[in-house]
Order: C-alpha cells, then sequence, then structure tokens
C-alpha cells in the first residue's frame, strides 16, 4: 500500500494527558482512502482522544502522525485549516453554535470553505429533511432535543462530503431506527469515497453492519478485519 | 466580505462601553486636529502676511524735518543693494493702527505718531543689518530699525511647537482608541474562545476567524466614531460662531474651513479603519499563539 493511498498513517503513537496514565502505548495503524472502520473499547479507553489526535485536535506526546501525506508534527498554522477542511467531525457532545440557526450551523463548513452558494443551500436543506429536520431549519439548537443537535452535527460533519469522517458515538442520543438510517447515510458517503471512522458502543450496530473493527485495549490498538455477513 | 457574523459578536460586554470610548477619543482627538490645522494656518497667515522684515521709525520732529529725513532714508534704501522694496506706511494707516490698539476716542493729536518706512529685503544679498544700522544713524541718531525677522521666527517657533504638541495628543488619542480596541477584542477572545474552537476544527483559518472580528469592530468604530466627530463638528460652528460675534472671523479663512470640514467627514472612516486593523492584528497575534 502506497503513501497516496493512506488518509492518515500512525506510527508509535503515544499520549499521556499531564495527570493520569498513559493512555495509548504507541499504537500503529493505516487508514486507508475510502475505508471503513468502527473505533470501539471500553469507557475512557481514549476512543474521544485517539479521534482528536486524527482532526488535529491534540498533539501525540509521541510518535508521528501523516494525515493526507503530511507530517501532522510540522504542520504551519496555515497548513492546519486546510487539512481540516478535508475532515468531518461528529462530536460527541455536538458542539453547535447556539446563536446560529439549524440551517447556518450547518451550511457553517461551507462558509468556512467560501463555497456557501444557493445550489449550497438547497443542498443543506435537502440533507436536513432527509435526516428528519426539515421543520427545524430555523429552529435554534437550545430548543432542540439531543437527538436533533446529534442529527445536526451530523448534516455538518458530512455536508462537504469530506475525505475522512470522524464520528464520536454518533448514535448515542437516537433510537434505533434513526442510528440505522444514520449509519446507511455514512454508508452512502463511503461509497462516494469518504475514508469513515465511527466510535461507538452499539453493538448492534457492530453486529449489523461487519465493517473493521478498531479496538483499543489497554493502551494498544487491535484492528480486526472486515466479517463476511450478508445483508439481510 | 460576508454579511452574516458567526461570532455573537454584538452582545459583548466590550461591545457596550467600546464605542462610548472611541466616540469620546474621536470628539477630542478631531478637535485637536482641527486645532492643529488652525496653528498650522495662523503660522501660513503670519508667513505670508508680514512680508516686510524691516521697519524703519522716525520720530516727529517739528516743521518739515520729519518729511525731509524720511525722504533722505527712502532714498538711501532704495540705493543700498539686497533692499527689494521700501514702502512708507500712509499716516491715515498709522492712525488706524492706534485707534485699534487705543480705541476710537483716543486724541491722536497728543500722541507724535513715528513715520514708519517698512523695508523688504530681496533675500538674494545676504544684508548687513548693523552695517545698515550704523549707516541710518550716520543720516540721523533718532532713527529705529526694527528687525521683524526675530520676533517672526519667535512666534513661528512657537506656533510650529503647538502643532507638534496638537499632533502628539491627536495620535496619543487615536493610541488610546487602539489599545482599548485591542483590549476589547483579547476579552472577546476569551468569551467566545469554545465558538472559535469550534470553527477552527472545522476548517477556518485565522483570517476568517479575524475577518469575524474586523467587520464588527469597524461597523462599531464608524458609527461611534461618526458620532464623536458630528458632535465635534458641532462645537467647532459653536466656536465659528462665538468668533465671528466677537468680531475674529478673519481667524477662520474659508480655506482653513473646508480643511475642518474633510477632517470631521474623514475622521470616522480613518478611525474605523485604524480599529479595524488593530482587531485583526490582535486577533491573529492571539491565534497563533
Amino acid at each position: 500500500m502506497t503513501v497516496s493511498d493512506m488518509i492518515a498513517r500512525l506510527v508509535g503513537v503515544g499520549h499521556k494527558y499531564e495527570t493520569g496514565p498513559e493512555i495509548f502505548k504507541g499504537i500503529t495503524v493505516d487508514i486507508e482512502k475510502g475505508s471503513f472502520h468502527f473505533l470501539t473499547g471500553p469507557s475512557g479507553s481514549g476512543k474521544s482522544s485517539l479521534l482528536r489526535m486524527l482532526y488535529l485536535g491534540l498533539k501525540p506526546t509521541w510518535g508521528n502522525i501523516q494525515l493526507f501525506g503530511e507530517d501532522t508534527l510540522k504542520v504551519t498554522s496555515s497548513l492546519l485549516p486546510l487539512l481540516r477542511q478535508k475532515i468531518g467531525v461528529v462530536f460527541q457532545e455536538f458542539k453547535l453554535l447556539d446563536h446560529l440557526r439549524v440551517i447556518d450551523n450547518v451550511s457553517l463548513p461551507l462558509r468556512v470553505r467560501g463555497i456557501e452558494s444557493k445550489r449550497g443551500q438547497k443542498h443543506v436543506q435537502e440533507l436536513l429533511d432527509w435526516i428528519g429536520l426539515g421543520d427545524c431549519l430555523k429552529a435554534y439548537p437550545p430548543s432542540l432535543s439531543g437527538g436533533q443537535k446529534q442529527r445536526v452535527s451530523i448534516a455538518r460533519a458530512i455536508i462537504t462530503r469530506p475525505q475522512l469522517l470522524l464520528a464520536d458515538e454518533p448514535t448515542g442520543n437516537v433510537d434505533d431506527d434513526m442510528a440505522m438510517k444514520l449509519l446507511y447515510l455514512f454508508e452512502e458517503l463511503n461509497k462516494m469515497g469518504t475514508a469513515v471512522i465511527i466510535a461507538t458502543h452499539n453493538q448492534r450496530i457492530l453486529e449489523k453492519f461487519p465493517y473493521s473493527q478498531l479496538t483499543i485495549k489497554e493502551g494498544s490498538l487491535l484492528k480486526l478485519p472486515m466479517r463476511k455477513v450478508a445483508y439481510e | 466580505m460576508n454579511k452574516r457574523q458567526d461570532l455573537p459578536l454584538k452582545n459583548d460586554v466590550a461591545a457596550r462601553f467600546v464605542p462610548k470610548i472611541v466616540a469620546l477619543m474621536v470628539y477630542v482627538g478631531t478637535l485637536c486636529f482641527v486645532f492643529t490645522l488652525f496653528m498650522t494656518h495662523t503660522a501660513h497667515i503670519w508667513e505670508t502676511q508680514f512680508t516686510t522684515q524691516l521697519s524703519i521709525e522716525i520720530p516727529t520732529f517739528s516743521d518739515n524735518a520729519s518729511s525731509a529725513l524720511q525722504e533722505r532714508v527712502v532714498q538711501f534704501l532704495n540705493r543700498t543693494p539686497g533692499v527689494q522694496r521700501v514702502i512708507t506706511v500712509p499716516q491715515k494707516e498709522m492712525e488706524n493702527l492706534f485707534y485699534s490698539l487705543l480705541g476710537e476716542d483716543a486724541n491722536l493729536e497728543l500722541l507724535p505718531l513715528p513715520a514708519v518706512i517698512d523695508v523688504t529685503l530681496d533675500g538674494k544679498e545676504n544684508v548687513d543689518i548693523q552695517n545698515l544700522e550704523s549707516h541710518l544713524k550716520n543720516i540721523s541718531p533718532y532713527l529705529q530699525i526694527v528687525d521683524h525677522r526675530v520676533w517672526q521666527n519667535h512666534v513661528t517657533n512657537l506656533i510650529h511647537t503647538g502643532v507638534f504638541l496638537a499632533l502628539i495628543i491627536t495620535l496619543l488619542i487615536l493610541s488610546a482608541a487602539l489599545a482599548t480596541t485591542t483590549f476589547a477584542i483579547r476579552t472577546s477572545l476569551l468569551i467566545h474562545r469554545q465558538i472559535i474552537e469550534v470553527l477552527s476544527l472545522i476548517g477556518a483559518t485565522h483570517s476568517y476567524i479575524a475577518t469575524q472580528f474586523q467587520i464588527n469592530v469597524f461597523k462599531q468604530g464608524l458609527i461611534a466614531s461618526s458620532i464623536g466627530s458630528f458632535i465635534a463638528f458641532l462645537t467647532f460652528l459653536g466656536i465659528k460662531i462665538l468668533l465671528e460675534k466677537s468680531g475674529f472671523s478673519f481667524m477662520m479663512s474659508s480655506s482653513f474651513f473646508f480643511q475642518s470640514i474633510c477632517v470631521f467627514i474623514l475622521s470616522p472612516f480613518f478611525t474605523a479603519l485604524s480599529m479595524m486593523l488593530a482587531a485583526r492584528l490582535a486577533v491573529m497575534k492571539a491565534l497563533r499563539s
């Protein structure tokens, strides 16, 4: 596998917060273009920290991360936003902007990239319709339920069709039907070429979708290959 | 520039006090700058209106002695190299000058008014004033030479010092306005750090975030400084009316008035642009660190 086939390459990555034990003991893993992974592991094992490292929100204490062919330790402040623009992130705590309407929250990544247009706005509306938030376009996040906020967060992450989608417990606040619907959405996105990494505890999802699993266990990362399961 | 703001900057605490401070500073700063202009104009008037560099006073004598002496002095001066022009100040003009100083009721018949000869030097030849004085003293020991250049220089230096001080004060006021803006921006950055973090995580460049701040600061600065400048203009008009009523309307020439109006119109834009630049620099610096 060549470097050009890689979205991310982690080599001997370790991390230790100022207080507390080390959470990774030299993780080495490749994330290929167009791949789909579930990130699993017990609570506190470091799933969110690993995702943070991948979206350049946390620097590894040791080791090296290459993202889109760039060494993240040498990334300049001008290159950092350009790398982040290739990544869509669904945050566990949503991180929506409370003073902006739902439609504006979702179109924010388009604005940031300078590609907001009427066509883009129409696309935002279609996406929000599809995830069941067509009636909430002009609502403000504080008036939404946890599940609705989560869906807005997902819509914001995928609106730009990123090369890498990182989702931290994206189905934690929605019912099973919506969880499945969102997973199908991620699958569609993946088919269009986006590499997807989803941190989840949801066993039903793990059983239903046979993608490769990256499991964090005692600071190490185990990679379980994609299972061969026939679709129902 | 995007019209929509991604950061709720209008509701900031800083947004409430900065415009008031800026309006006050623009009020003081604009008046100070207009005062600078006034001083510059006054200096220019001094320099252009007082073209003569020397005056020669001939005391009043009985009979026609004064006239004869005046005639001799004029002839001598006309022959002197380096003298460009010699003009005898008319007696009527001298009387008007004294009336303006002593009042209309003054009885000038009791005062022996001297004859005054204004001398303009051509500036090409260096006239030795002491030598000229000694020659004139030979004609009459009662002749008095007054060298205007000495006190003209003193007055001009004084005006230039005033202009310099007024400019320094204007710059200090502008610096204070910019420092206030920078302080408010830093406060804003702290207040909105979570939103800024989200914007950064979804790929916003430092320039994009700085633009959000600078648009807001430009709008605030323009409105606040327009108010400050307008009140300063009203104050200026009040001073102008007062001067006119006091008989000093000559102090406000039309060119000075026109330039002052330009200052009142342009200062809000200049202030707003300076504040915008300060805001951008403050945000960029904070985001880089």
